[in-house]
């Protein structure tokens, strides 16, 4: 037994109570008329019913009272991480600006014809930005969650595995 | 897919409804992200139940089921955290980063077979041992083959399958969720419905 073509994409819909009232209506209307497709919607119906899970248990209910203090106080810690990151960023950067200041002169006054290595040293001190943990987060698009993103799972798998805190 | 809210801001003249839901909402992620924990105690009280509902599937306890959770929101919120930052063009709702990572986090637990050997429901069940009429025993039978086929269904038939009959949410929210069409879900919910049947008849020939 099958469904009337027009309807065999609608009996789930209709079993799963998904339909416009509109919908709904033209659908009784055909089951009133039609006995294959009643006999569909009732199969629809029974494993449907069958599949879903019964309401959540007392205890299940119970579990869910800790949560959001738990969640709150693992999201300021988180918080607390970024915040300290930051400040060791800044920690660096102020003790390159001193080894900077006081090996410069000294060697810039030096005009070797080949510049003796602590000069490319120096240079690429200067080159050298101190990272933003900030940027460097953004930068590694691990998070990078689309508004539309969820066609590419795996992507989206990474990005959630990298927020697990 | 679009953003409704975000696309045609001048379309909601009306107060309340959608747009003020959503203000709110967005409103409270912010104050939670600016250290408001009454904040977060709100949109977890508002959402609980929906996440639940997403996750408690493959969920091995009721403290298992909470761990998935509280990961949710966790991870909802550090999402809502960047999507925020770069201004209200790439906000998406915060409920939608909840269904979303939900939906993932399901997905990579489900990963882990021996999780998914008792769910909270038939751990319940079997510790409620009270003596079952063989009419109620049979359909419990019934029911835990189902959940195992509906574990067994490709992926996308499963996640929108269990978005409408565990979370209950409309066709138009679950196709926003997984980045996909509204007609698509419902043709996935069909097979996802056919392949029950089948699963169903093969068991009671």
């Amino acid at each position: 037994v099958t469904a009337c073509k027009d309807f065999d994409l609608l009996l789930p819909l209709h079993a799963a109570g998904a339909l416009d009232p509109a919908e709904a209506g033209r659908v009784e209307a055909h089951l009133a008329a039609c006995a294959a497709c009643r006999a569909e919607a009732a199969r629809d119906a029974e494993a449907l019913s069958l599949a879903k899970l019964p309401p959540p248990t007392e205890a299940e209910r119970r579990a869910l009272e800790g949560v959001p203090r738990r969640a709150a106080a693992a999201l300021h810690r988180a918080d607390r991480r970024r915040f300290g990151w930051k400040r060791v960023g800044a920690a660096i950067a102020v003790a390159a600006a001193a080894l900077l200041a006081i090996l410069a002169p000294g060697l810039l006054h030096n005009d070797p014809p080949a510049p003796p290595p602590q000069v490319a040293l120096v240079q690429e001190a200067e080159r050298w930005e101190v990272p933003d943990p900030e940027t460097m987060w953004e930068e590694a698009g691990v998070l990078d969650l689309g508004a539309s993103s969820t066609s590419d799972d795996d992507a989206t798998d990474v990005a959630l595995a990298a927020l697990d805190l | 897919m679009g953003d409704d809210e975000r696309d045609r801001p001048g379309l909601r003249v009306v107060p309340g409804g959608l747009g003020a839901a959503r203000r709110e909402e967005d409103a409270l992620v912010l104050g939670f992200l600016l250290g408001d924990d009454a904040a977060f105690g709100e949109l977890f009280r508002r959402h609980q139940a929906l996440v639940l509902a997403i996750v408690r599937r493959y969920a091995r306890s009721p403290d298992d089921a909470a761990d998935l959770v509280q990961r949710t929101f966790l991870r909802a919120f550090e999402a809502a955290r960047r999507s925020l930052r770069g201004g209200p063009r790439s906000a998406v709702p915060f409920r939608r980063w909840l269904v979303r990572v939900a939906v993932n986090l399901a997905k990579n637990h489900r990963r882990d077979a021996l999780r998914v050997v008792r769910a909270p429901v038939e751990a319940a069940e079997a510790a409620a041992a009270e003596p079952a009429a063989p009419d109620a025993l049979l359909r419990r039978e019934r029911e835990a083959r189902m959940r195992e086929a509906v574990l067994r269904l490709p992926r996308r038939q499963r996640e929108v399958l269990t978005l409408r009959i565990d979370a209950e949410l409309p066709f138009a929210e679950i196709a926003e969720a997984l980045g996909t069409t509204e007609n698509a879900a419902k043709v996935s919910f069909h097979h996802a419905t056919r392949a029950l049947r089948a699963a169903l008849a093969e068991d009671e020939p």
